[in-house]
């Protein structure tokens, strides 16, 4: 039989209610594990970012373990941090609920990529800001907040969209400690008997669905906030333009 | 209950031996997939529509679905279609299909780096096409790519972790077996961890270094 036949002789019995509600779930799963795990991550990784600023953080061990904790976590498979967090939950005897591992897993691995992230956003703002207003005696919160950030986040925010995407992906391999998201649900209807070209096809398809969805969200995103992008890789600008110079200037 | 790493002492040989294995994989799915990458970056600059399409679909399908799912399918549901794979083929496999379609995006990026004046003036000073191409286009492509191809390297070094689900014995593979015995698992998890880390920055720095030497590329690597 070939494998056309397969796909049309079990796809009506594969379509079926429960089975899509199964898949909407997994879908569901998928996303909440990747979202929360980015949104905890996003904000670890902003504070990693923000103890390596030697204008905020005096205490150069604290800026030591920031950079350690971000080269550490970069470096490790995601499949071994998430054994790991599992295991660790496990001897702490946490009995944390699968969702809960997943969601920590992807957000210790966000924390390192977030902070690269923003600390590349951070320093592509000039030092002279910095000392400017510094040297005016602003605090130095206040300098990050209205004189840093605002010229920062043009930068930070792509890639940002981008990462979110990779963990859709990534949490594909949350499925090996057993949380049902869509590889899981493929897998779990595998062993009830369906074609495996029909689970793992209808995963695929799932997943770029997702991704597709997102990347365009974001697309629409860096369109609506950031509409001279092409001025981004010079240097920040001095006095904010006016969006419609930066249009004008990138046709 | 209390970690005790004496007792996986044993298994670090086997672990290193892992780790090799894991570059190898990661080797050999990057060469097959720079090949793809730069073989499709070209077709897309000058082709029609026709060649340009498929292309397209297979870079959006490959970079917007899950490397272990595509691995699943072509071990799992190949079979059906009359295909089987060993695991080490499927992750092989799949490996480079999806680092085609990432790097496609990267030399696509890369070709872009040449400066149009560049050419111009090759063209004016009567350069042949393989003249152009070898004096003009890969010098600027190679110091425009090496950084974002080096990175794509170390990232994939760590994505061969994910071949120890199909049973493949890389580092991953080899500490799940370790596990499977000893149960140590924090322990066992921790040490392959760390190798992975050694591992990582052993292999940005060789590529930095050789990016420097061979290429005068400074920009740090992951």
């Amino acid at each position: 039989m070939s494998a056309l036949d397969i796909i049309l002789a079990e796809a009506p019995r594969f379509y079926s209610w429960w089975n899509l509600r199964f898949l909407l779930i997994a879908v569901g799963n998928t996303l909440l594990a990747s979202i929360a795990g980015c949104a905890i991550g996003y904000a670890l990784g902003f504070a990693l970012a923000l103890a390596r600023l030697p204008q905020l953080v005096p205490l150069a061990a604290i800026r030591i373990l920031a950079i350690l904790w971000v080269e550490a976590f970069r470096r490790i498979p995601f499949l071994v941090l998430l054994l790991l967090v599992f295991f660790a939950a496990q001897f702490a005897k946490l009995e944390a609920p699968l969702a809960a591992i997943a969601i920590a897993a992807v957000a210790i691995r966000m924390s390192a990529l977030a902070a690269e992230n923003v600390r590349a956003g951070l320093e592509g703002v000039r030092p002279t800001q910095w000392e400017a207003a510094l040297t005016m005696n602003i605090a130095p919160w206040t300098v990050l907040g209205r004189i840093v950030l605002p010229q920062a986040w043009r930068v930070i925010l792509p890639p940002s969209i981008v990462h979110v995407l990779s963990m859709v992906k990534e949490t594909s391999l949350v499925s090996q400690i057993g949380f049902i998201e869509i590889t899981f649900a493929a897998k779990m209807l595998t062993q009830r008997g369906f074609s495996a070209l029909l689970t793992y096809g209808t995963a695929l398809i799932l997943y770029f669905i997702v991704s597709f969805a997102l990347a365009a969200f974001g697309r629409w995103l860096e369109r609506r906030l950031i509409p001279d992008r092409g001025d981004r890789d010079r240097s920040p600008p001095q006095s904010p333009a006016p969006a419609s110079a930066g249009l004008a200037a990138r046709h | 209950m209390n970690l005790q790493y004496g007792q996986i002492v044993q298994y670090l040989p086997d672990f290193l031996w892992g780790a090799l294995t894991a570059l190898w994989i990661a080797g050999l799915a990057f060469a097959g997939g720079l090949v793809i990458g730069i073989a499709c970056a070209a077709l897309l600059r000058e082709s029609p529509w026709l060649i340009r399409a498929p292309i397209r679909a297979y870079v959006a399908f490959f970079t917007y679905t899950p490397q272990l799912v595509q691995i699943f399918f072509l071990f799992f549901a190949l079979p059906e279609a009359g295909l089987i794979l060993s695991p080490i083929a499927a992750v092989l496999i799949g490996m480079t299909l999806n680092a085609g379609a990432y790097l496609t995006e990267i030399a696509r990026a890369g070709f872009a780096a040449v400066p149009q004046a560049e050419l111009d003036a090759a063209e004016t000073l009567g350069f042949s096409r393989a003249q152009t191409v070898w004096h003009v286009i890969t010098p600027h492509i190679i110091r425009a790519l090496y950084p974002a191809l080096s990175n794509h390297y170390i990232i994939m070094t760590l994505g061969t972790s994910m071949a120890a689900i199909f049973g493949v014995e890389e580092l991953t593979g080899r500490a799940l077996n370790a596990n499977a015995i000893s149960f140590r698992s924090i322990e066992i998890f921790s040490v392959v961890a760390v190798i992975y880390i050694g591992l990582t920055i052993i292999a940005s720095t060789l590529l930095w270094a050789v990016g420097r030497a061979l290429f005068r590329v400074k920009a740090r690597v992951f």
